[in-house]
């Protein structure tokens, strides 16, 4: 499958959908809606919180399952926090 | 092997970094006591001053005691999440190049070098210092001198990645805040070293 575009190649703002489409009976649905917080960020991050919900948010199975320190990926949690902040700021 | 070397806090689990240092710290004691060096100082090793098993097992614990806790302040001051077993384990285990410089004295070369290098450098030969200095004595001193100075220099990466994963710092303020820690610790080991 393709990666979700979350950025304006030319000029970097963030994308909105305009369209959404039923792949069974071809309806189309047409707007503008926000992408969710969690489909704006990289795709790295996306799948962070993904593995973090299946080890029941325990930081120290992450460091495991992930091969890394605890204080590592607990850093990596920090910045997807900020950065999920500075997006509902924005 | 760059991570091994240089960021072994970002990958190993604490209880293996402990395990590590706490065997290298016994090792850096007892090699320090052996060989006759000191670590008199937060980043100090000194030749020629043979101590007993325990002050040499005291200079380290001072050691470790004041970077342990100066660093740990810094770190908190960044970022209240910090956990004091991260800094324990950055120590520990930065410690570990300085615990190679007595190995640099087997043999007694420097020792040796550098008593020629005083004596060549008395009051007596203040006329005539270039002579009397062999040069041989110096060779073995520069390269004594370098090999040191890389060790301190990998030591201090060392603390210093240990105490950026800690904290999660970013930026320049980090770096002022850890080098002011690292000269207060270095205050602080000496003075309680000579109370």
């Amino acid at each position: 499958m393709n990666k979700l575009p979350i950025q304006c190649p030319s000029c970097e703002s963030p994308l909105v959908v305009s369209k959404l489409s039923c792949n069974q009976c071809d309806t189309e649905i047409a707007g503008n809606f926000t992408l969710p917080v969690l489909l704006q960020l990289p795709v790295e991050d996306q799948s962070f919180i993904f593995e973090f919900i299946l080890s029941s948010g325990s930081l120290k199975k992450m460091a495991l399952k992930m091969k890394k320190s605890y204080p590592t990926v607990r850093n990596k949690l920090d910045d997807i926090i900020e950065h999920i902040n500075s997006l509902k700021i924005t | 092997m760059k991570t091994l070397l240089f960021k072994p806090f970002e990958k190993y689990q604490e209880k293996q970094l402990l395990i590590v240092g706490i065997a290298a710290t016994i090792m850096g004691v007892s090699l320090a006591h052996i060989l006759g060096g000191r670590f008199d100082g937060a980043l100090d090793f000194h030749l020629g001053n043979p101590v007993s098993i325990q002050q040499s097992l005291l200079d380290s614990s001072i050691n470790i005691f004041c970077l342990i806790s100066l660093l740990f302040l810094a770190a908190k001051y960044l970022n209240k999440k910090t956990r004091i077993i991260d800094l324990v384990t950055t120590v520990l285990i930065a410690r570990i190049p300085l615990y190679f410089l007595p190995l640099l004295t087997i043999g007694g070369a420097v020792e040796k070098a550098t008593n020629n290098l005083l004596k060549g450098i008395g009051p007596e030969n203040i006329g005539n210092i270039q002579g009397n200095i062999p040069t041989e004595s110096l060779m073995i001193i520069m390269v004594f001198v370098i090999a040191s100075l890389l060790l301190l220099v990998w030591s201090i990466a060392l603390m210093y990645n240990g105490y950026k994963i800690a904290t999660n710092a970013k930026g320049n303020k980090p770096i002022l805040i850890f080098v002011l820690a690292l000269l207060l610790a270095e205050i602080m080991s000496k003075t309680l070293l000579f109370l």
